[in-house]
């Protein structure tokens, strides 16, 4: 059940959700991703790959153009 | 009540559209284009314009350049800047861009994160800047507008497009992550 951080600021697509995939991949189930990003096309394709996973997902503005997005891997 | 939390200041500025709205947008603009101005949207041929104006502003000239042979291109270049209605139109979707943004209040300068994703972003505007000059067109110019035309060169662009884009997608994984 533990919280890993991955740091995608500054990075554009397809990095990110390339990123994401990989990291979500090495997380056991319970665990929750929390995905830092500041290039809002990510705010798109990260959530919308996640949740056709079938993971929890759930988007934060935590300043100005940057976001978190937190995906709990539940299978 | 505040502004962020207005209804339809977040339905319209702050929320992403949907692709079908952009697409819907898209394609009645194009129209708007294609009559007003008798030719298709393009984008990247007015960058070719700018670099000859560049060029010119430091002393060079491209008089016996092939590409800036035709009448038209050597009209367009003496024509300056304001007179080239596709740079102003390339300047209105970048300060769109910047508009949206800020009305959404989602601008920042992002931080540069290391030297490869510099060398990556050089490399990989040259070569889609080349690559739409001697495909004379970009996705804009020989994609969309190609294909919205009814004319063939459009689907065998969009073949190759997908070609690079897949071959673009394994080089990024594998020397720029």
């Amino acid at each position: 059940m533990s919280e890993v951080i991955l740091d995608c600021m500054g990075e554009a697509c397809p990095v990110p959700l390339i990123k994401t995939q990989k990291k979500m991949a090495t997380l056991s189930v319970g665990d929750t991703l929390i995905v830092q990003i500041d290039h809002s096309c990510a705010m798109k394709n990260v959530p919308e790959w996640a949740r056709k996973e079938g993971y929890n997902v759930e988007i934060e503005e935590v300043a100005e153009g940057e976001w978190e997005i937190f995906i709990e891997k539940t299978k | 009540m505040e502004l962020k939390n207005n209804k339809y200041y977040e339905q319209w500025f702050k929320n992403a559209w949907t692709y079908v709205t952009g697409a819907v947008l898209l394609s009645l603009f194009q129209i708007v284009t294609l009559v007003t101005t008798d030719a298709a949207w393009g984008v990247t041929g007015a960058f070719a314009n700018w670099g000859a104006w560049i060029y010119q502003a430091l002393g060079g000239s491209v008089d016996g350049w092939a590409y800036f042979s035709s009448k038209s291109a050597q009209a367009t270049l003496q024509g300056g800047f304001l007179r080239d209605g596709i740079s102003i139109r390339n300047m209105g979707i970048i300060f769109g861009a910047l508009f949206a943004t800020l009305m959404a209040s989602q601008f920042k300068f992002k931080k540069i994160k290391s030297w490869r994703q510099v060398i990556a972003a050089i490399l990989g505007g040259l070569c889609m800047g080349y690559g739409a000059r001697i495909a004379s067109g970009c996705n804009v110019g020989a994609l969309y507008s190609g294909i919205a035309s009814l004319s063939l060169s459009g689907w065998v662009f969009a073949l190759f497009l997908f070609i690079g884009a897949m071959v673009g997608s394994k080089l990024l994984v594998k020397y720029f992550m």
